[in-house]
């Protein structure tokens, strides 16, 4: 604890301020607006605060976190290394109870003016010292507003805290847990194993962890749970925090997500499939209107078969012979034989066209649902076939598509997520085409390759595009990356192929030059283990 | 139909949609030849004297614009017109160059098309601006 014993009659004040312009900030101000006697240096970056820190003469460091960013986390961590205690202001902000600001403990926290000066106060009365509050563990009153599922479980492994959304999922009251032994919500004897417990034997700390948690009447529920070690005033380990939600909840979740994401590749090939479906709807439309006109054609005939019928039963040769006449030049203007044979042409042609389209529909009907959770035999080349078919129409005039497939062994799989993943690398060529050659009247080329690979089969698919830069290839399977313009694309094509193949325990890499072109690469495994 | 009633090709690449059209002008004062393919228009372009050239847009390998803009350059006394079931519209800046008389969407309506085609037929070639 550097400058402890130091502190007299006017304290050293670090106040970390990121991103503010000159002058004092408004918690500064408040500082000396409560009469505390202090000696404030501002510092507004994390390398100010690094030279500040070095100089070894504060006591403390009031963190102005009016807006988090990286640098405000940096110069936590910066004053934490330096073993100085911090209180984080987020003035302003409405109630504010949190111990650890990011993953990091901090003193105290303040959203006053008032409660921003109290906690300097007391905190240079105690000698600065960087605790934890309530000791060792962050408070009930911390933990009651978030609305994370929390557990404290102290050293002695008992369960020092438990908020509302972790007493809901263990299915009890929050204070019926408070003390008991971690075997009351992990199971007796405590599996070594489990996260929480290894956190707290060993220190270590798991993100994301899927486990179980035992419930007040006896069930096991999974869990997704992070926890860490808390870290103790000597170095030593003063009890662990668990954060956790339900995994039925999440699994839901990451349901909607994918379904959304498909909802949305569904939008980006509407515009494709509105062109199929134009093109049997023109001809059918085309085709009813030449059919009523047949129909009154023949209706005129009709009338004079009528008129013929009549005088003929009459027995009237004469004007029988009229009639006749007269039938014989209105076939012949109306051209019977033709409009018989086309009316059947033109109703056959309209039902392919009406079949046509109920197979698009279908088509897109089966690529809106969502798979049965059962994984079946999937043949990867149908796959591609059957995609491609859906893509090909919005392509077509821009691109020349080389198959080239070899045999392959039936993989297991979710043939419809598979087939979205394919459908996203055959439209992010498509537009890698578009976007090179706009409206040159020039051709790209996709070649779309299967071949049998160690243990699974693989599938490229490359185009001669415009390719993607290096900086952005790093980023290409991220979450919300795009660079299409506004509108056309949510950013979550790949993200979300990377997370379905990663599901089928696959592999999706990328290999891309500016203005040469990409190729995908996806590997999907045969074998039976493949996780999930 | 007489010896010197105008010729129309049509080129698309869907044969229903050139029968349809067949039907819906069977009873227009012009011969109507239909091709699915670029390279066959052409061939009817250099062999026949071809008054009217109707292209469908979006084709196997290039869109009817750049098709029709050639031919512009090879045939200018043929008028030009597109049709087209693509959604989004072509920008007038990309058709204004190449001399288009008219884009008729799909679905067409028999009567406007007819009216359309006896228009064209009538004003004669555009200049191209």
């Amino acid at each position: 604890m550097s400058g402890s014993s130091e502190h007299a009659a006017v304290a050293r004040v670090l106040l970390a301020s990121p991103g503010t312009q000159g002058g004092i900030p408004d918690c500064g101000r408040a500082l000396q607006g409560h009469g505390l006697a202090l000696s404030l240096e501002v510092v507004r970056d994390a390398p100010a605060c690094a030279r500040a820190l070095a100089a070894g003469d504060s006591q403390l460091l009031v963190l102005d976190a009016g807006c988090a960013s990286d640098e405000a986390g940096e110069m936590l961590g910066l004053a934490q290394e330096a073993g100085l205690a911090v209180v984080v202001a987020a003035l302003g902000s409405g109630p504010l109870e949190l111990a650890y600001w990011g993953s990091q403990p901090v003193a105290a926290c303040a959203s006053t003016g008032a409660e921003l000066a109290a906690a300097v106060r007391d905190l240079l009365d105690s000698g600065g010292a960087a605790e934890i509050p309530g000791s060792v563990l962050p408070s009930t009153a911390i933990l009651r507003g978030l609305n994370v599922a929390l557990l404290a479980i102290d050293a002695a492994g008992r369960i020092s805290h438990c908020n509302e959304p972790a007493a809901r999922i263990l299915g009890t009251r929050a204070e019926a847990l408070q003390g008991l032994p971690l075997a009351s919500c992990l199971g007796s004897p405590v599996p070594e194993a489990h996260p929480v417990a290894q956190s707290l034997s060993r220190g270590d700390s798991f993100e994301g962890y899927e486990t179980t948690l035992l419930r007040a009447d006896g069930r096991n529920i999974a869990v997704g749970l992070s926890c860490a070690p808390i870290p103790g005033p000597g170095g030593d380990r003063a009890g662990v925090v668990a954060v956790f939600n339900e995994l039925r909840e999440a699994r839901r979740m990451r349901g909607d997500v994918l379904q959304r994401e498909k909802m949305a590749s569904i939008g980006q090939l509407a515009a494709g499939v509105a062109h199929e479906i134009n093109n049997p709807m023109g001809f059918i439309h085309a085709n009813l209107a030449q059919t009523a006109e047949y129909a009154s054609e023949l209706r005129q005939i009709w009338s004079r078969v009528e008129a013929l019928q009549k005088v003929a039963l009459a027995g009237d040769p004469v004007q029988s012979r009229v009639a006749a006449q007269e039938l014989a030049a209105a076939a012949e203007e109306v051209d019977v034989s033709f409009v018989l044979g086309d009316l059947a042409k033109a109703i056959r042609e309209s039902q392919e066209g009406s079949e046509r389209i109920r197979h698009i529909v279908q088509d897109l009907r089966d690529f809106s649902h969502p798979d049965s959770s059962e994984r079946e035999a999937a043949d990867v080349n149908q796959c591609l076939d059957s995609t491609a078919n859906i893509v090909w129409p919005m392509m077509k005039h821009l691109v020349v598509l080389q198959k080239n497939y070899a045999d392959l062994p039936p993989v297991p799989a979710y043939p419809m997520q598979i087939k979205q993943v394919l459908m996203n690398l055959l439209v992010n060529a498509y537009q890698a085409i578009e976007q090179r050659v706009g409206r040159s009247g020039e051709m790209g080329t996709i070649e779309v390759e299967t071949r049998v690979a160690p243990e699974g089969v693989e599938i490229r698919v490359s185009d001669d595009g415009v390719g993607i830069s290096e900086e952005h290839l790093q980023r290409i399977f991220d979450p919300f990356f795009t660079t299409k313009r506004v509108g056309s694309g949510m950013g979550l094509g790949l993200s979300t192929s990377f997370k379905i193949v990663e599901r089928h325990g696959g592999t999706l890499s990328v290999e891309s030059e500016e203005n040469v072109g990409t190729t995908m690469r996806l590997f999907l495994p045969t074998g039976p283990a493949a996780p999930g | 139909m007489s010896a010197d009633s105008p010729l129309v090709l049509i080129v698309d690449d869907e044969p229903r949609i050139l029968s349809a059209l067949r039907r819906s002008l069977r009873r227009e004062p012009y011969e109507v030849i239909t091709v699915e393919s670029f390279r066959e228009a052409y061939h009817v372009l250099e062999s026949q004297p071809v008054t009217l050239l109707l292209s469908d847009y979006k084709m196997p390998g290039m869109t009817g614009l750049h098709f029709l803009a050639e031919v512009a350059r090879r045939h200018p006394a043929v008028v030009r017109l597109l049709i087209t079931g693509w959604m989004e519209s072509i920008p007038q800046q990309e058709i204004d160059p190449v001399g288009v008389w008219a884009v008729i969407d799909k679905p067409w309506d028999d009567a406007e098309l007819k009216d359309t085609l006896r228009g064209a037929l009538k004003a004669g070639p555009p200049v191209p601006a």
